[in-house]
């Protein structure tokens, strides 16, 4: 297994490409990533694979214009010629009067613990082992697909302000749906720095209980509902409210649902959601893409908007200053928080289904997209455990409902907030930090059939 | 190149592989975006790797590798063998593949005018005057433009003796612009939206876009639908235009006739099939007027290649047949699987570093007759939607539910007043047995998908959808 190339050789190669001449300013961003994943259907291995790839990404100042070339060639001749190359696109562009010039020097953390050497070199036979625990939890009748992935990577920027930072991490996730029976599926993921902190066989477990609790659903009439979304269909409305909401680009140019908000309530006073990528369990990263460091960003606060996340452009569009949440160059859509954090509240889930008189527990959505930006309506699916919740207790699971609502007026309706938190991958998107939440009147426009 | 693929597969089978293919690729991309006559995205990209995928007893295993030294072409073919081995700890049926012919070929996409080589101060110039042309509208507030462009290089080789090696070239262009006011957003774009419209060839294609030309009338449009009034929520009739059809036809015909789904195998992530294996033949899909083929071999489609990931030659497969459901898209696996004859050629990977997956070639509806105009003349009362905006479906491709950027009413054969944000939602088999209307072929247009996404790590591939404007029956529109 391959490790860190470390800070020393990435300088070397970063220096080739930031000594092209003929510019105002360089900016090198280096991406090296390894990563195993064993990928299981019908409970056996399907798709096991191993990749390891560099990236050298150059993005070059002439006179306000910029240029960006990109190799996955790890030398300094790669460098050298994407240096040369982005300096042929940034003296045919436009200048861009928003530039705000690259970041300046300034230390990164260190986030500690954030490189697991176990996790950096699992071996594929590890991850087999892993999957059997898994698939050992799965009953007659029924089958586990999924994946297993352990990754690692280094990540640095590099540019002629002096600015230098390098940063490895590890990630380990594991997702698994098991389904059969007579019709019903039930689902179990966990995310981690640490391919240790991962429990396969009380994933495996807990996704077994959930297909067999979902066994024969039945009909239910589209309609508003009370919800209690567990922490992976809670993701789906931080994810995409982070997308649509709160990225400092949008809301400068008027194209976010909170653009010319702040200091309005946008929530209830129980919903706080952050952006903080050193929080523990997160996977965040101590800088962006651009160099700067990461700030811990408090979105909204009680219910109330109170800003959102700057690249050095939107910062300047702003007139603020970055928050280190770049996105690699070019990027035409601005800075969005990557690492979001939903803060827990008391509630149990148990404690919110015995308060519910009528309402569904979801266990997570499927494929959600934008109904309309600027009210932030999303329209998606639930799947793998959708049930009905009467006087108190679950009276059984329900075929699948497509919802569409505002996400910020589903959040007003917030009732209860989960006590524990998951770290939860969303289809489209990053991970969040979330906990189950219960809400009101949520709206489901249309069933399926299973 | 084709030796290194060579290289790779004898390495493999060193290290004990049954069976081994290898594929070196080099990707190659350039993408300019402009946005109120700035340039904002001016960026290229170059990409070479290899992967090798082996069988070994019956198990896949697959490792990729941007490093393309002999040693380490040997060690990423053991890797893959160890990875085969390891995936036996759970016992599965061996994996079969269904026979084909090895090929020794080369083939390239036709390509005029190679866009790598057109200038760059050509290419912003058309970004900036298209611009300039949409901000010249009074409203608009935002007016973008871009241009794609990707060649992709494949040698592939395998332990069967195929040596094959393909160039495609895909170009495309579009233009799109906003307006905001008073709390509102509305987007239209041209000729398509999620970066216009790209094709297999090179940059003969941008021209005929007519960027320039159609640049006033879509941020005319734009401006219009802020101040009009949203879809009405009712069932009704819905007329289509070619570009919603295209992502139509993807969501719900294409995703659900690709095998590895209904096998189960990409069931955590994206999901199933409501299709099985048994509906051959049998299953209606559709009305009378629906006639759906997947065609790897018509020119110009981003699904159009000479031989797929496996090496196995484009086909046209009949998908649905006058509304009876035909045929998957296989791989040589799944072909097997179900006692098919052949793989129908589809396995693509989105890089040297994943695996091939069952990818829609060029999906698309056959053209049926009339026109677009003929179609909405004869129309009493429905709703005319186009371009697609968003779109979302379940996880076994039944319950659907699309945006688009505007619609008008259709009232007595006439398109009357503008709607804003439209959308409409319905059950895969009813929506398209409701289908009384397909348009001909000079409404066909063969458009292109750039960001299917599907597998785990998550591909992202450029698919094909040859599409006419077409009419469906007592649809819900206006959901809110």
């Amino acid at each position: 297994m391959p490790g860190p190339v470390g800070p020393h050789e990435v300088r070397r190669v970063a220096d080739a490409a930031l000594g092209v001449s003929g510019v105002d300013g360089v900016e090198v961003l280096f991406m090296h990533e390894w990563a195993g994943l064993t990928r299981f259907a019908r409970s056996s291995v399907h798709q096991s694979t191993w990749r390891e790839d560099t990236g050298i990404r150059v993005r070059v100042v002439a006179g306000g214009r910029t240029g960006v070339a990109a190799t996955n060639g790890f030398s300094e001749a790669s460098a050298r010629e994407a240096a040369a190359s982005a300096r042929e696109m940034a003296l045919v562009s436009s200048p861009d009067p928003d530039f705000a010039g690259l970041a300046p020097r300034a230390d990164a953390p260190v986030r500690e613990g954030g490189f697991d050497d176990a996790t950096a070199s699992t071996t594929p036979e590890a991850r087999a082992t892993s999957i059997v625990a898994l698939a050992g939890q799965v009953r007659d009748g029924f089958q586990a697909a999924g994946a297993y992935e352990t990754a690692a990577a280094e990540i640095a920027v590099a540019n002629t302000e002096g600015q230098f930072c390098w940063a490895p991490y590890t990630r380990a996730s594991v997702t698994t749906v098991v389904s059969g029976g007579e019709e019903g599926s039930g689902f179990g993921e966990r995310i981690s720095m640490r391919a240790v902190n991962l429990d396969f066989e009380e994933i495996g477990r807990r996704a077994m209980d959930k297909a067999v609790a979902s066994q024969r659903p039945r009909d239910a009439a589209p309609g508003r509902y009370t919800v209690i979304l567990e922490p992976a269909a809670t993701s789906t409305l931080s994810e995409f409210l982070a997308y649509l909401g709160f990225g400092g680009r949008t809301l400068a140019e008027g194209r976010s649902c909170f653009s010319g908000k702040e200091g309005e309530r946008v929530a209830a006073p129980s919903i706080s959601i952050r952006d903080d990528a050193l929080a523990p369990r997160t996977l965040g990263i101590p800088f962006d893409f651009e160099g700067t460091p990461k700030k811990q960003v408090t979105l909204v606060e009680n219910g109330v908007f109170k800003g959102g996340v700057h690249d050095r452009r939107s910062a300047k569009q702003a007139g603020s200053e970055s928050t280190g949440h770049a996105l690699p160059a070019p990027n035409p859509e601005g800075p969005f928080p990557l690492n979001v954090c939903v803060d827990a509240g008391d509630a149990t889930v148990e404690q919110m289904i015995a308060s519910t008189e009528r309402g569904l527990l979801v266990t997570r959505f499927h494929y959600a997209n934008v109904v309309n930006p600027m009210d932030a309506v999303i329209t998606g699916m639930t799947r793998d455990g959708t049930f009905l919740i009467e006087g108190g207790e679950i009276v059984g699971p329900v075929k699948n409902l497509r919802f569409t609502q505002s996400i910020p007026e589903a959040l007003k309706r917030t009732e209860l907030v989960g006590r524990d938190r998951e770290l939860a991958g969303e289809f489209f998107f990053a991970d969040s930090l979330v906990p189950a939440l219960k809400l009101g009147d949520f709206q489901f426009t249309s069933a399926s059939d299973h | 190149m084709p030796e290194l693929a060579q290289q790779a597969v004898e390495a493999a089978r060193r290290a004990g592989a049954d069976y081994a293919d290898s594929r070196v690729v080099t990707e190659d991309s350039e993408s300019l975006t402009a946005r109120n006559q700035v340039m904002e995205g001016v960026d290229r990209a170059t990409s070479t790797g290899l992967g090798v995928r082996v069988l070994l007893n019956g198990y896949w295993g697959f490792a990729a590798t941007a490093r393309l030294e002999p040693p380490e072409i040997e060690q990423t073919a053991a890797l893959a063998v160890e990875i085969a081995r390891a995936a036996a700890r759970l016992p599965a049926e061996p994996v079969r593949l269904a026979e084909v012919e090895p090929a020794i070929a080369t083939w390239a996409s036709p390509c005029r005018e190679d866009p790598f080589a057109i200038s760059l101060e050509e290419k912003v110039a058309l970004l900036m005057e298209a611009t300039r042309r949409m901000q010249q509208v009074k409203g608009a507030t935002f007016a973008e433009a871009g241009l794609d462009f990707f060649r992709r290089r494949t040698r592939f080789a395998s332990s069967e003796g195929a040596v094959i090696e393909q160039t495609i070239v895909n170009s495309g262009g579009g233009i799109e612009a906003t307006a905001i006011a008073n709390g509102g957003m509305q987007r239209r774009s041209y000729p398509n939206s999620f970066r216009g419209h790209i094709t297999a060839a090179g940059w003969e294609h941008i021209p005929t876009l007519g960027l320039i030309d159609r640049a006033e009338q879509t941020s005319t449009e734009a401006v219009q639908l802020l101040s009009a009034k949203d879809c009405p929520g009712e069932v009704t009739t819905l007329i289509l235009d070619s570009g919603q059809m295209a992502l139509q036809i993807h969501e719900s015909i294409g995703h659900a006739v690709e095998l590895d789904r209904v096998l189960g195998m990409e069931e955590a992530y994206a999901g199933t099939s409501f299709l099985r294996p048994e509906d051959r033949g049998k299953l209606c899909y559709g009305s009378a007027l629906v006639s759906v083929a997947a065609d790897a071999t018509l020119p110009g489609g981003l699904g159009t290649f000479g031989y797929d990931d496996e090496g196995v030659p484009a086909q046209r497969t009949p998908i649905i047949q006058e509304g009876i459901f035909q045929d998957f898209m296989s791989s040589r696996e799944t072909a097997a699987t179900i006692g098919l004859p052949g793989s129908s050629g589809t396995m693509r990977a989105d890089s040297w570093q994943n695996l091939p997956l069952i990818r829609m070639t060029n999906v698309g509806i056959e053209p049926g007759e009339g026109s677009l105009a003929e179609i909405i003349g004869e129309t009493k009362d429905g709703i005319f939607m186009c371009t697609n905006q968003s779109w979302s479906i379940d996880d076994k491709r039944v319950n659907f539910q699309f945006g688009c950027e505007i619609a008008w009413r259709v009232k007595d054969g006439k398109l009357t007043e503008m709607y804003r944000n439209p959308n409409y939602a319905g059950i895969t088999t009813e929506f398209w047995g409701n289908c009384d209307a397909v348009a001909g072929r000079e409404d066909w247009v063969l458009w292109g998908t750039p960001n299917c996404g599907k597998g785990q790590p998550g591909q992202v591939a450029r698919t094909g959808h040859g599409a006419s404007p077409a009419r469906f029956r007592n649809v819900q529109v206006g959901v809110r």
